[in-house]
C-alpha cells in the first residue's frame, strides 16, 4: 500500500474489492452512498472485484497474485461452504481485509438463525409456511446431474459465522449498513496511508462511545415505568426514548452513526454492535435495562419483563455471532 | 440435503463420571455468609457447586452468567440479600430485575430454567442454602450436562469444517 | 478477539514481569485436611504457571504460619499470595496484614474458603478435594490480574451531630461533650425530653421521670462544648463519613429570655388545641410550655394555631415575644452523626378494642399521664369515688400481631414484633393504681408476661400479691371490648382464659387500658436522605446485632435508642452511650480508612449515558458536564459494584472485583 501520498490520485492506483457473503446487499449499496466521493475513490483506486456491481469471476480472483488487492471489503456473514472458500481466497489475495457491516463483524441479522437448526430453516422456507405453495415438497438438493455434469450447491452450515471466525481480519467497520460519512473517513485513512495494513481486527469508522453520545435527547435519570413498543405510543419529543419505556439499544451500542434512528424518533436497534470493550452486547443491555426498571417487587419486575416480546431478537438482533452463547443449543 | 454436523440434543451422553458443574455467585454480606453458616452448622451438600464471591449481588453482570454457561457450567446460581436487607441498600433491587430478564433470554437460547436459579439467602439461612444447593444439583443432574462448548463446536462455531482445498471447486 | 488492551488482558505485576505466586494451604488442624487432601491440592497447584511456591501448613493463621508467609515473600520475591483456609470473614484481614508486614501490598492477596464451604460441608472427600483444587486454581488465575490498591484515607471533622433531643440524644450529647468533643444536638420540637419526659415514675427505681431528665438536661446544656438547637429540622444532607454537611432550618420560637411572666402570656392566649404532651387528654394554648421545669424554660409558639392576635404580647408588657421572628437556616459540618429520633406509642386503629369509640378505652401512655400528679387530672383517675374502680389491661396492642387475626395497618402489614417494655410498664402502672386505690379491681389480659429486666419481675410479684388477676388470652382469639349491655359499667371485656383451658370470662370495666407497643417515629425523609437501612419492622437496621449493634451501614452514622427498636429508658441510655463511644472513637482517629473496592471510570469509554448515576444507591456518581462523563466520588462510593454491572459499555470497573479478575476466577473454575 502506498503510504507516501496523502491524497487520492497518486502515481500508482490502488486495487480494491468488495465481496458479499450471507448479506442482504445493503452494504454494497451503502458503499455507493458515499455519493460523488465515489469519483474520487475511482481516481485513486481500481475496483478489481465486486460481484454485486460488475461481472467478476472467482477464477479471476484465484488468478491474481497473492496480496494483489490492497484493500478488500467483505460484507455478510459466512454460513455456506462457498462463502468460506471465498473468504479464505480473499484473505490470500488481499493485503488488508476489512470486515464491512454488522454481518461480517458480528453476524448481523442473519446470525439470529443460529437459534434455529438447518432442518428448521428448510422446513420454514420450503414446507411449513402459510405463504408457500409447494405441494410436492420440493427443496434444494446438495447436488444434481445436468448436461454440464454434476452440479453442487454450496453446503449450508448450521451456524452463521463472522469473517474473523474464518480468517484473520485487519479492520472491521460496523453498522447495518455503515454510515457513508464514517465509511468515507475510513477509506481516506486506509488509502491515504497512516494506518497499518494489519491491525488485529480493530473497529474503525466508529467512535469509542455509545449512541447516547450522539443522541441529543434529555436524560432525566428516571427509572422505566413500563415498556412500550414503537407502534404503541408517540414518544415525547426531546426526552430519552429508553427512559420513556421504548427499548432503545443506544446505551449498549457503539456510536458513529450519528444517532440517525433516534433522531427520527425510533429507538436504536443496536446495529453498530457492542461498545468498545464489550463482547456480548445483549448481556450488556440486559444488565443496564434491568438496572433501571422502576420495579419495587419481583412481581412488578416480572410483569414489566413479560411485556418484552422477543428478548433474543431485541438484545441480540445484530450480534448473535459475537455473543457468549452464540446460538441455541 | 445431507448436513455435515447435526447438533444432537444429547450432545454428549452423560458418562458415569459426569458430575454437574454449578457456579454460584454469592454476595459477601448475606448469601456468602449464609453459605458459611451452612458450614459452621456442619450441614452437608453436594460438592458440585463452586462459589465466586462478590461484595453485592448488584455486581453480578448478566455477562458473568452467559460466560459461565458458555465456558461449560451446567448450572448457575445467583444469590443475594433479601429485598430490604441489602448491605448496600438497593443493590439487590437491580439483581431482582436483571435476573428474570436474563432468565427469559436464556430460555430462548435453549437453557432450561432449572439451570439458572436466583434466590435470596440471608446470613442466617445456612439450611436454606444447603437445601437450595441440593435441589439445584439434583435438577441439573436430571437434565444432564449442558456442555455448551461441545454443542457449539458441533454447530461449527469453533471452526474446522471439512473443505476441499482451495482451487478444486472452481 | 479483542481490539483494545482493555480489561480482559493480564495486568502483570508491580515489576512488569510474570507474577510470582505463593500458595499456602491450611490443614486447619484437621478441620480442612480431614476431608480435603491438602497435600494433593498443594501439589497440583504447584504445577500451575506462575506458582513458584505451594505448600501446606497446619495452622496458617498461627504465628509460625504467618512467619512462613512473610519469610517466603522476602526470600522468594513473591508478589502474589494465596491462602486457602477458613472463611475470609475470619482471617482475610489477618493475612492482609501479614502480607503488608512483608512489604507486599495487602490487596495482592487472595483468600480461598476451603473450610466452611468445602470440608465442613463435604459429602464426598474425593469430589471435595477436586473442588478444592479447582478453587485454588481459580484463585491463581485471579491473582494475576490484581493490582496494588490503597485504602482510602479521609480526614474527619472533629465534631458530632446528634439528631433527637429525647433521653437517648441527650445521653449521647453528654457523652460526646464529656469526651471533649464538640457536639450539636438538634431537636425538631421546641422542647427537649421526648417520651421520657411524659412519664411519671420510672421503673425499676421508682424515681421521678422529669427529675431525672432535668438532671440529664442540665449536664448537657451547661457544657460549653454542646450547641443546642430546638425547633430545628434537617433540610438536606451531603457528604460522607468524616465530613457530613447538613443544612438545618430553625423555626422561630417567637419568644426569648426577656419574657418574664410566661404564665400571664399563656393565660391570655385565646386559641386551644389538643395537648400532645398529655396524648390528647388535655388542651394547650398556641403559646405553651409542656410542663413546669421544661427546657428551654420559655414558652414556644405553635404557628399553626397562632392567629397573631397579640394578646400574649399585651399580657407580657411587650417584652420577650416577637410574633414576627423569622426562620433561619444554618450549615453544620460534622464528622459523625447519631440518630436518636425515638419512637411514638402505637395509635390503635379506630375501633381496635373499642379505641376511639368509647372514651373509657385509653392507651397505657395516657393512663400514665392520668396517674401523674402534674397531669391533666392531678393524678386522679376518672370515675374515682365509685367503689370499686374496675380496670382491664390488655397486653400486646399493636404488637405481636398475627396476619389474618389482627387488622392490617395502613401499610398493609401487621406489627408482629414484641414491643418489649409494655409488660413491665403495665404492671408498674397497675401496681401504682392498686397502691392508690386499694379497692380497685384490676384484671390483666395478657399473652405472656415479659418482665425481663433487672428488678422488673418484682412488679409481677407485687401485682400478684396485690390481688391483680391475670387472664391469659389466646392470641388467635384476642379479647373483645364491647359496651356493657347490663349497664352496670360502661364496658365489658370478654376473653378466653387459656390457663383454665379456654373458659370464657367476662369483665365489667370502667376503664380499659391498652398496653400499646411502640412504633418508630416517622423519619422517612431522613431515612431517604441518609440512605439508612430499615428492618421489616420499620425500625432502623444496625449493621450487625451483636458485633456492630449501634452502627448503621452508612459509614459514620450511629443509632441510639428506640429508633432502632423497642427498648426501655435503661437500654436507650446504654445504646446512646455506646453510639457516642463508637462515634467518638471514629472521630478521634482523625482520619477514616475505607476499603479500596471502589468504582473507577474509564474516561475514554464513558459516554455519560447516566445509567450508573441512576443505579448508585449512594448518589456517589455525578456528571462532569464539560467532558460529558461520569465521575465517581471516592469518598462516597461504598464498593457495591452495582454500577460496574449496569454499565452497558463496561466503562466502569470495580477495583478488586473488575471484569478481568472475576472472569479469570470463573474461567479458572471451568477449565478442563
Amino acid at each position: 500500500m502506498n503510504t507516501e501520498e496523502a491524497k487520492p490520485g497518486a502515481k500508482e492506483k490502488l486495487k480494491i474489492g468488495m465481496y458479499w457473503a450471507a448479506s442482504c446487499g445493503g452494504c454494497d449499496i451503502s458503499l455507493l452512498e458515499i455519493g460523488p466521493r465515489l469519483l474520487e475513490l475511482i481516481e485513486a483506486a481500481d475496483i478489481v472485484f465486486w460481484p454485486c456491481a460488475a461481472d467478476f469471476k472467482y477464477r479471476d480472483v484465484a488468478n491474481y497474485p497473492d496480496r494483489y488487492m490492497d484493500i478488500c471489503f467483505f460484507n455478510g456473514g459466512v454460513r455456506s461452504s462457498e462463502q468460506e472458500e471465498i473468504a479464505r481466497l480473499i484473505r490470500l489475495k488481499s493485503k488488508t481485509l476489512v470486515a464491512y457491516g454488522a454481518c461480517a463483524c458480528d453476524g448481523g441479522i442473519p446470525s439470529l438463525a443460529n437459534t434455529k437448526t438447518v432442518e428448521g430453516i428448510f422446513n420454514a422456507s420450503y414446507h411449513d409456511n402459510p405463504s408457500l405453495d409447494n405441494p410436492d415438497h420440493v427443496e434444494p438438493q446438495q447436488s444434481t446431474q445436468c448436461k454440464f455434469g454434476e452440479l453442487e450447491n454450496p453446503r449450508l452450515y448450521p451456524q452463521v459465522l463472522r469473517l474473523a471466525d474464518i480468517v484473520e481480519v485487519d479492520y472491521r467497520i460496523p453498522g447495518c449498513p455503515p454510515v457513508a460519512d464514517r465509511v468515507w473517513e475510513a477509506i481516506l485513512a486506509l488509502i491515504g496511508g497512516g494506518l497499518p495494513t494489519r491491525n488485529n481486527a480493530v473497529k474503525v469508522a466508529c467512535t469509542d462511545k455509545s449512541v447516547c453520545d450522539e443522541c441529543s435527547y434529555e436524560k432525566r435519570q428516571v427509572r422505566i415505568k413500563a415498556f412500550k413498543r414503537p407502534q404503541e405510543a408517540i414518544p415525547e419529543a426531546g426526552w430519552c426514548l429508553l427512559e420513556q419505556g421504548f427499548i432503545c439499544m443506544g446505551p449498549a451500542t457503539r456510536s458513529g452513526c450519528g444517532a440517525l434512528c433516534t433522531k427520527a424518533h425510533l429507538p436504536c436497534r443496536g446495529c453498530y454492535g457492542p461498545c468498545n470493550g464489550v463482547e456480548d452486547q445483549g448481556a450488556a443491555m440486559i444488565g443496564a435495562l434491568g438496572s433501571i426498571l422502576g420495579a419495587d417487587t419481583e412481581e412488578q419486575a416480572r410483569e414489566m419483563i413479560d411485556r418484552i416480546v422477543d428478548p433474543v431478537g431485541t438484545f441480540y438482533r445484530f450480534t448473535m455471532a459475537s455473543s457468549d452463547l452464540k446460538g441455541r443449543k | 440435503m445431507a448436513e455435515p454436523h447435526i447438533a444432537q440434543e444429547e450432545a454428549s451422553a452423560p458418562g458415569e463420571s459426569w458430575e454437574p458443574r454449578i457456579i454460584a455467585f454469592l454476595c459477601y454480606w448475606c448469601s456468602y455468609t449464609g453459605a458459611d453458616n451452612a458450614g459452621t452448622s456442619r450441614l452437608k451438600y453436594p460438592p458440585n457447586i463452586d462459589i465466586i464471591r462478590v461484595m453485592c449481588s448488584g455486581r453480578i453482570d448478566p455477562e458473568l452468567v452467559t460466560t459461565a454457561f458458555a465456558q461449560g457450567a451446567d448450572g448457575v446460581m445467583v444469590c443475594g440479600c433479601h429485598i430490604g436487607d441489602c448491605h448496600y441498600i438497593s443493590g439487590n433491587h437491580k439483581t431482582m430485575a436483571r435476573m428474570p430478564l436474563l432468565k427469559r433470554t436464556l430460555i430462548e437460547f435453549g437453557i432450561e430454567p432449572e439451570r439458572f436459579v436466583h434466590e435470596w439467602v440471608s446470613a442466617a439461612e445456612g439450611e436454606k442454602f444447603a437445601r437450595l444447593v441440593r435441589e439445584v444439583t439434583e435438577n441439573v443432574r436430571r437434565l444432564g450436562p449442558l456442555n455448551w462448548p461441545q454443542r457449539m463446536r458441533e454447530r461449527g462455531v469453533d471452526h474446522g469444517m471439512d473443505l476441499k482445498p482451495w482451487g478444486e471447486s472452481v | 478477539m479483542t481490539e483494545t488492551p482493555g480489561t480482559h488482558t493480564e495486568s502483570g505485576n508491580e515489576k512488569g514481569t510474570i507474577p510470582r505466586i505463593g500458595v499456602f494451604i491450611c490443614h486447619c488442624g484437621g478441620n480442612i485436611s480431614d476431608a480435603v487432601d491438602v497435600g494433593r491440592v498443594a501439589e497440583e497447584t504447584g504445577t500451575l504457571p506462575g506458582v513458584i511456591f505451594s505448600t501446606t501448613h497446619h495452622f496458617v493463621c498461627s504465628d509460625p504460619g504467618q512467619s512462613l508467609i512473610e519469610q517466603k515473600i522476602r526470600k522468594l520475591g513473591l508478589d502474589r499470595v494465596i491462602v486457602a483456609a477458613c472463611s475470609p470473614s475470619l482471617h482475610q484481614l489477618t493475612f492482609r496484614r501479614t502480607v503488608a508486614r512483608a512489604g507486599l501490598n495487602p490487596y495482592l492477596f487472595e483468600h480461598v474458603n476451603l473450610r466452611e464451604q468445602v470440608s465442613w460441608v463435604s459429602e464426598n472427600n474425593e469430589l471435595s478435594t477436586q473442588k478444592a483444587i479447582r478453587l485454588v486454581r481459580a484463585a491463581v488465575g485471579r491473582v494475576r490480574h490484581l493490582v496494588p490498591l490503597d485504602k482510602r484515607r479521609i480526614p474527619i471533622h472533629p465534631a458530632a451531630l446528634v439528631i433527637g433531643g429525647g433521653v437517648a440524644g441527650l445521653v449521647s450529647a453528654r457523652d460526646f461533650a464529656q469526651r471533649g468533643m464538640r457536639v450539636t444536638l438538634v431537636e425538631k420540637r421546641p422542647f427537649l425530653g421526648g417520651q421520657a419526659a411524659q412519664r411519671h415514675t420510672l421503673f425499676p427505681t421508682g424515681e421521678d421521670a422529669r427529675g431525672m431528665m432535668h438532671t440529664l438536661i442540665d449536664e448537657v446544656v451547661s457544657h460549653p462544648l454542646v450547641t443546642l438547637l430546638t425547633n430545628a429540622t434537617i433540610l438536606d444532607s451531603e457528604g460522607v463519613v468524616g465530613n457530613f454537611h447538613t443544612r438545618i432550618r430553625i423555626e422561630p420560637r417567637g419568644t426569648n429570655e426577656h419574657l418574664s411572666n410566661s404564665n400571664d402570656a399563656i393565660a391570655a392566649c385565646p386559641e386551644q388545641t389538643a395537648n400532645e404532651f398529655d396524648y390528647g387528654l388535655s388542651q394547650r394554648k398556641a403559646i405553651y410550655m409542656p410542663y413546669p421545669g421544661c427546657y428551654p424554660p420559655i414558652p414556644a409558639i405553635d404557628w399553626h394555631l397562632c392567629t397573631k392576635c397579640e394578646k400574649c404580647v399585651w399580657a407580657a408588657n411587650g417584652k420577650g415575644i416577637d410574633l414576627n421572628e423569622e426562620p433561619r437556616e444554618i450549615d453544620l459540618h460534622s464528622g459523625g452523626i447519631v440518630l436518636a429520633t425515638g419512637c411514638d406509642p402505637y395509635e390503635p386503629l379506630y375501633g381496635e378494642y373499642g379505641y376511639g369509640v368509647s372514651p373509657g378505652v385509653i392507651r397505657l401512655q395516657q393512663l400514665i399521664r392520668l396517674l401523674d400528679p402534674e397531669g391533666p387530672t392531678g393524678g386522679e383517675l376518672p370515675g374515682n369515688g365509685k367503689i370499686p374502680l374496675r380496670i382491664a389491661f390488655i397486653h400486646c396492642v399493636g404488637a405481636r400481631q398475627i396476619e389474618g387475626v389482627n387488622q392490617r395497618q395502613p401499610d398493609g402489614r401487621v406489627k408482629d414484633y414484641c414491643a418489649r417494655t409494655c409488660c413491665t410498664a403495665t404492671l408498674h402502672a397497675a401496681v401504682e393504681i392498686k397502691r392508690r386505690y386499694p379497692g380497685a379491681v384490676i384484671v390483666d389480659f395478657y399473652q405472656d408476661i415479659r418482665t425481663y429486666g433487672r428488678g422488673h419481675e418484682a412488679y409481677y410479684e407485687q401485682a400478684s400479691e396485690a390481688g391483680i388477676l391475670f387472664v391469659r388470652y389466646d392470641p388467635y382469639h384476642p379479647p373483645g371490648v364491647v359496651r356493657n349491655p347490663a349497664g352496670d359499667s360502661p364496658l365489658l371485656v370478654k376473653s378466653r382464659d387459656m390457663l383454665t383451658e379456654g373458659i370464657e370470662v367476662e369483665m365489667p370495666a370502667d376503664m380499659v387500658v391498652l398496653a400499646t407497643g411502640m412504633v418508630p417515629h416517622d423519619i422517612a425523609e431522613l431515612v431517604f436522605m441518609y440512605r439508612c437501612a430499615i428492618g421489616a419492622d420499620g425500625f432502623l437496621l444496625e449493621v450487625h446485632p451483636k458485633l456492630r449493634p449501634v452502627e448503621l451501614a452508612v459509614a459514620g452514622m450511629f443509632l441510639a435508642g428506640t429508633c432502632q427498636g423497642p427498648m426501655d429508658i435503661t437500654e436507650s441510655c446504654s445504646a446512646a452511650s455506646a453510639a457516642a463511644s463508637k462515634a467518638a472513637a471514629l472521630i478521634a482517629q482523625g482520619q477514616v480508612e475505607m476499603d479500596p473496592f471502589i468504582a473507577r471510570v474509564d474516561e475514554t469509554r464513558c459516554t455519560g449515558c447516566r445509567t450508573c448515576m441512576t443505579v448508585c444507591p449512594y448518589d456517589a456518581i455525578s456528571r462532569d458536564e464539560t467532558r460529558g462523563i461520569a465521575v465517581v466520588s471516592e469518598a462516597r462510593c461504598t464498593g457495591c459494584g452495582t454500577c460496574a454491572a449496569a454499565c452497558p459499555s463496561n466503562a466502569i470497573q470495580q477495583d478488586g472485583f473488575n471484569d478481568a479478575e472475576v472472569m479469570a476466577e470463573l474461567k479458572g473454575l471451568l477449565e478442563k
